[in-house]
């Protein structure tokens, strides 16, 4: 394989030639239109007129719920999320009309004359408020293992506490976007930024009433998208559907950033109340946790990513007795949803801070305690739910990291520094990342795949995974190439598209490559087997004495070969041709499961995971403790990709995943005022890393020689994982600030660590320090 | 009266006459005008508010010394009649008249620099005009250009690798090429006053301070408008008409600089930029406010006038311009007035600008010797953010190292730009200690009360404003 070869598009980026739904050159018939949404967390609509609106010229319809012409529904997995409101709205940014016009502006002045009247009523707008008119949105969920109570009685220290995390808007540089093109009959063509097409031609066909073969769903490349386009992009594919199908006329809707940031759900903020216990020597013993996530106003994927939590609150720590409980609760706010990591982060972030703080107890290294708790190979080596942890290298990338981060002599100069400054303070954090890779609903990890071999010998490749930068389409030309055994540049991967390869997954839980990789490895599969046959006839046509065989034929440099008697080779592209006049079909679907995988919801046992990624990363720090302004100085990570499909991009995913996790836990905060209307709803205000706030020293690397035994070139999963790396700069600004205190006090802290947050969490050490 | 105005894009001369143009109008701006084109949409918005940098533009003009300077700058906050007379560079030019790749998109390539690509337009222009300048490639440098394009992929890494490998080795490029044809063509382009009128909207762009002054006064609501970073939110934001603007750019005696022995003279349509070059030897707490304000983008943009005529209480260059006692001068048809920063700006969002008035200039006085002067500007993020709070301190010791004069300016504590005047008293003529400090931070703390927003709490704000005090005696300890 060519490992470090560039992103397919990585050309057309450069150039501005890539093509995004927003760029499409439709006709001069193209409207575009604008959503209509409520102004009120939660309301009655008492009346409205749309007519004024209507005449406007310029405008060619105004629609409501009425007009639906199917299902007035976009939820993806339970149906409770209407695709525009009846006579109630339950969240700000909830979709109410829809407008089409001849341009934005038009749309605008037609907004301006549409006359609603609503009649505001209490709304939900915190877990906490939640909480205490009990709004559960579904029964709770448990999973346990051990005896917890009895061993947490048992138990020598013990603390407990509670953890907020943050919402975290996806901020894709390209926001929501679809454009949609009526054709004959009920036909309907969408482009849509969306990583979910089959999903986004189910809701289109369901709100215009139509079967699903009337709707083919185009997606080429998103710009961006980090879960926000999983169930979300549907969304604004629905709308632009229903306008195209009133008017009968291309129609697009691309939202406004503001708009985008204020109708569309988040990263799930979590409220995480946790006891647990330990020993003398930090180790764990007992663990309770309880998540409760703010779902929003709709079901959405609230339960799968809770789900995921639950899964991940052990991270790569043996806990012999533990309980999670997870509730979703409803709240008046736009539904929140998919977000790099699935839970995971939230799930992650309250063992950490567990961990974190025994350390601080019992006055020990952080690192060192969690070297202590990691799974272990032989014994201590089975989650909650029951799943072994196999294959495991935590112990190896420890040491590895600990010995190149210099973590030891680090320490002792960071004592040294912090002793000799009173208003700079540095901190350090080591942590680990042990991240399950499969679809929890067991039966979404499926894959399907269409390879096309033409007579010149070049190959045409689709699959179901959708690219949204990630580089799964250079994964996957890489993959053929090198099934196929002939170069990159024969092979072309275009558009996804429901319907050259139907009935697909989201591209999303990290496993674009794992699954889609294996499919299009099934469709090469099948094609080579029809094609060695002729090959081997054609071999054997001259009479030799020593035959060829199948088994012996490779596909090689752009060659087909017989390894027993390498002087027998045709190439590629001329063996193609020969199949085609032998009249061998040139074309294969694929398709591919995931083996062994299941897990049941009820006794909250199983195996979901195919298998464990591992990750770990070392931050340092520097904090001003009279501003609360922090720097990443050197960030070290050592992560497991198994074999690499493509060095350069794993190390793009695994650079930008932890970056991500850093904004998360540290600028990007979202707030919201009494009414429900959410502050930060631009860049102004909602802050993502800057390129100055990366580490000023950042050393990645992939661990080497460790194959992964049962997946598509013995690569894993790269997505999600190195985003709760991040982990390592949050806690290593929690150590900083504990230096304050001598690290004898435990400092407040919670995600995100704002400047306003580590300085208060500061002042009240300095007080408390004071007394 | 004139109202087309001429630049060049793909290498060609473009007119758009406003008395005549139906699609565009005077406040269309550079981003929508160009994704209107079939050919220009590698130029991307990603806010429409100057944030994120997707739409990042160069724009190339006569430097004066018969060669070209090139900008980079958001498309999405530029109006259309800023173009006038100058080439318009999008990311569709970069690439070598063969198809090659340009060094700069050759190394993102290279350097997996871009991931969904969406924001990479963006960095290429940026980068572009980095390879132009004569800036070294040191990591600052680089970092500081790249400040207004944000990327959610790729984590950044990839994209310093990139420009510090593209900007080693510049050799001149298909631009250097056709420079001399670039400058003929825009030299024939005339600058003139110019007034482009829709049936709902007046654009002016007078050639002199009189020509303004004049138009101003025939049309009083007129808005006039420096870099338009502000105004134009107006447009891209809250999508409102504004009937009546006056432009400043021709207006040369705008644009001047002028050093003296004893104080630097800005006129009004300077911008960051340049303020921040000409503030590095003898005002090095400008600078430092000028290097975390805003991005190179936006201050390419941004002028003093600007900043000051917003008279925002966040605004940065109030409370720093008044460390230094800096005057502003303000011209009207009766004449010009000499006012102090402290009183030009008197309540929110209000400067005391007279009916007919205009900002024409700064006065900044150089320091005496031994005067201390420092800004400090807290955001939630370091960088390309507003500040939650901003401070500037000027102090001036005697010989026994008391506190003879002190003067601290506050932004983002109230309605408007404040001296903390009962701190001030306190401390001056006490010893600099650490007592002495800890005892002015809790009157500091009472003598403001500030708000709560979207950026931060009161709370936060109180704790920042006198830790900032303590802050600025321990730097000077190091001095
Ligand atoms: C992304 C972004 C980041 C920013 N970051 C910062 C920051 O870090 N710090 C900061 O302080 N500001 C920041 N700003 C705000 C803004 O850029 C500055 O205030 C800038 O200095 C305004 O200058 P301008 O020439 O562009 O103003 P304009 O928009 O042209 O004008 C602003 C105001 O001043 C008036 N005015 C302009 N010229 C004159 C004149 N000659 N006489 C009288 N009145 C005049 C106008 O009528 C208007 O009311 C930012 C803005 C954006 C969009
Ligand atoms: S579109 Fe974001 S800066 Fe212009
Ligand atoms: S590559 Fe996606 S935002 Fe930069």
């Amino acid at each position: 394989m060519t490992p470090k070869i560039p992103h397919e598009s990585a050309r057309k980026h450069v150039t501005g030639e890539a093509v995004y739904v927003d760029d499409m050159l439709v006709n001069n018939q193209l409207l575009i239109g604008k959503v209509v949404y409520s102004p009120h967390a939660h309301a009655k609509i008492k009346s409205f007129h749309l007519d004024v609106a209507r005449n406007l010229p310029g405008v060619y319809a105004v629609i409501r719920y009425q007009d639906i012409p199917g299902e007035n529904q976009m939820g993806p997995v339970v149906h409770d999320e209407l695709c525009l409101a009846k006579d109630e709205v339950n969240c700000i940014g909830q979709a109410v009309f829809l407008i089409a016009a001849e341009s934005e502006e038009i749309c605008r002045e037609a907004e301006k004359l549409i006359k609603i009247e609503y009649k505001p009523s209490e709304a939900i707008l915190s877990i906490e408020q939640a909480i205490a008119k009990n709004n559960l949105m579904g029964p709770e969920r448990k999973i346990e293992t051990g005896d917890v109570d009895k061993a947490l009685k048992k138990c020598k220290h013990k603390i407990s506490g509670s953890l907020t995390t943050g919402a975290q808007e996806h901020w894709y540089l390209e926001t929501q976007a679809a454009v949609c093109i009526p054709g004959e009959d009920n036909e309907m063509k969408v482009y849509s930024s969306t990583q979910h097409p089959s999903e986004t031609q189910a809701i289109v066909a369901g709100v215009l009433g139509i079967n699903r073969n009337d709707v083919v769903v185009e997606m080429r490349r998103m710009g961006g998208a980090f879960g926000g386009k999983e169930t979300q992009a549907n969304h604004v594919a629905a709308w632009s559907a229903l306008l195209a199908k009133a008017t009968g006329q291309p129609v697009k809707i691309r939202l406004f950033r503001d708009d985008d940031q204020i109708m569309t759900g988040k990263r799930h903020p979590y409220l995480i109340n946790y006891k647990a216990g330990f020993d003398n020597k930090g180790k764990l013993i007992a663990v309770e946790f309880e998540l409760n996530a703010n779902g929003g106003m709709a079901t959405d994927l609230s339960f799968a990513i809770l789900e995921r939590a639950m899964f991940h609150v052990d991270n790569a720590y043996y806990i012999p007795n533990l309980r999670v409980i997870g509730r979703v609760w409803k709240t008046n706010q736009p539904s929140n949803t998919a977000f790099r990591g699935f839970g995971g982060p939230q799930g992650m972030a309250a063992i950490e801070t567990i961990v974190d703080r025994i350390a601080r107890q019992l006055k020990m290294d952080a690192a060192e305690i969690r070297r202590r708790n990691f799974y272990g190979i032989n014994d201590r080596n089975l989650t909650h739910y029951d799943q072994k942890v196999e294959n495991n290298h935590l112990k190896m990338m420890f040491d590895r990291i600990l010995h190149s981060s210099e973590y030891l002599k680090r320490r002792q100069d960071i004592n040294e520094f912090n002793s000799k400054n009173e208003f700079k303070k540095k901190g350090m954090s080591l942590t680990p990342v042990k991240f399950g890779i499969s679809f929890t609903t067991s039966f979404l990890n499926q894959a399907g795949a269409l390879v096309n071999i033409y007579q010149d010998g070049t190959v045409l490749v689709n699959h179901g995974g959708t690219e949204m930068g990630q580089g799964l389409h250079t994964k996957i030309q890489q993959i053929a190439a090198a099934e196929l055994g002939i170069s990159f540049e024969k092979i072309k991967l275009t558009a996804t598209d429901t319907s050259k390869v139907p009935n697909t997954s989201a591209t999303a839980a990290s496993s674009g490559t794992d699954l889609n990789g294996m499919a299009v490895k099934n469709a090469i599969d099948k094609l080579k087997s029809r094609m060695i046959p002729f090959i081997v006839d054609h071999f054997n046509e001259k009479g030799e004495i020593i035959k060829s065989q199948i088994r012996a034929i490779h596909f090689i440099n752009d060659c087909i070969i017989d390894s027993e008697n390498p002087a027998r080779k045709i190439d590629f592209a001329k063996a193609v041709n020969m199949c085609y006049i032998k009249q061998v079909p040139l074309s294969a679907t694929g398709f591919y499961r995931t083996p062994d995988i299941y897990f049941n919801r009820e006794k909250g046992k199983g195996k979901p995971f195919h298998y464990y990624v591992f990750g770990m990363a070392v931050s340092e720090v520097l904090l001003d403790t009279l501003t609360g302004y922090h720097k990443i100085l050197r960030t070290d990570i050592l992560h497991d990709v198994g074999d690499s499909l493509n060095p350069a991009i794993d190390m793009g995913q695994v650079q930008g995943g932890y970056i991500q996790g850093v904004g998360w836990c540290t600028t990007e905060e979202c707030k919201w005022d009494e009414k429900g209307n959410l502050l930060n709803h631009s860049p102004d205000t909602y802050k993502i890393p800057s390129i100055q706030d990366i580490p000023e020293d950042f050393r990645c690397s992939l661990l080497e020689d460790v194959p992964n035994p049962s997946t598509i070139r013995k690569s894993k999963a790269v997505g999600e994982p190195p985003f709760m790396l991040a982990f390592s700069a949050w806690l290593a600004v929690k150590d900083a600030i504990s230096a304050v205190a001598d690290h004898q006090i435990e400092p407040e802290f919670s995600i995100p660590a704002t400047n306003e947050v580590i300085l208060l969490s500061l002042e009240k050490l300095r007080s408390i320090k004071k007394q | 009266m004139n109202s087309c105005i001429g630049f060049i894009l793909d290498e060609k001369l473009i007119e758009i006459d406003f008395s005549k143009e139906r699609k565009f109008t005077p406040t269309t701006t550079v981003l929508n005008y160009l994704r209107d084109l079939p050919n220009h949409k590698g130029v991307k918005e990603g806010c429409a508010e100057g944030d994120c940098g997707a739409c990042t533009i160069v724009i190339a003009e006569l430097d004066g010394r018969n060669g070209l300077q090139y900008r980079a700058v958001n498309s999405c906050l530029i109006f259309l009649p800023k173009l006038h007379g100058k080439w318009l560079i999008t990311v569709e030019n970069i690439k070598n008249p063969d198809g090659s790749l340009h060094p700069v998109q050759q190394a993102m390539v290279d350097y997996h620099g871009s991931q969904c690509g969406f924001c990479t337009p963006g960095f290429i222009m940026s980068m572009f005009a980095l390879y132009k300048s004569n800036l070294p490639n040191t990591r600052a440098v680089i970092e500081d250009a790249l400040t207004g394009n944000l990327c959610r992929c790729t984590g950044y890494q990839p994209i310093i690798e990139a420009a510090e490998f593209a900007l080693q080795d510049r050799k001149p490029d298909h631009f250097s090429k056709i420079e001399k044809e670039i400058i003929a063509i825009l030299k024939k382009i005339v600058l003139k006053s110019m007034q482009m009128a829709t049936d709902r909207q007046k654009y002016f762009m007078p050639v002199s301070v009189t020509e303004l002054l004049y138009i101003k006064n025939q049309n009083p609501d007129a808005i006039i408008i420096n870099g338009a970073s502000d105004i134009a939110l107006r447009v891209t934001k809250k999508y409102e008409l504004i009937p009546s603007i006056i432009d400043t750019m021709q207006i040369e005696e705008l644009h001047v600089i002028r050093k003296s022995i004893d104080h630097l003279y800005c006129g009004s349509a300077i911008t960051l930029n340049q303020l921040m070059e000409v503030s590095r030897e003898w005002y090095p707490a400008i600078y430092e406010a000028c290097s975390v304000f805003g991005s190179k983008q936006i201050r390419e943009m941004a002028t003093i006038g600007g900043n000051l005529g917003t008279a925002s209480p966040i605004g940065d260059l109030p409370p720093v311009l008044a460390a230094y006692k800096t005057d502003v001068v303000v011209v009207s048809e009766k004449g010009a007035r000499i006012i102090p920063v402290d009183e030009f700006i008197c309540g929110y969002r209000k400067t005391s600008l007279k009916k007919g008035e205009i900002i024409k200039g700064i006065k900044i006085p150089k320091p005496m010797d031994g005067t201390i002067i420092k800004f400090y500007k807290v955001s939630k993020r370091k960088d390309l953010d507003i500040s939650t709070v901003s401070a500037a301190f000027r102090l001036t010791p005697d010989k026994e190292k008391k506190i003879n004069e002190i003067k601290i300016i506050f932004g983002g504590m109230a309605e408007m730009t404040k001296h903390a005047v009962k701190t001030e008293k306190f401390l001056k003529g006490k010893s600099r200690t650490r007592e002495t400090i800890e005892q002015a931070m809790p009157i500091l703390e009472e003598e403001f009360t500030p708000i709560s927003d979207a950026r931060s709490s009161a709370q936060f704000r109180s704790v920042i404003a006198k830790n900032l005090l303590l802050r600025f005696f321990d730097d000077l300890a190091d001095t």
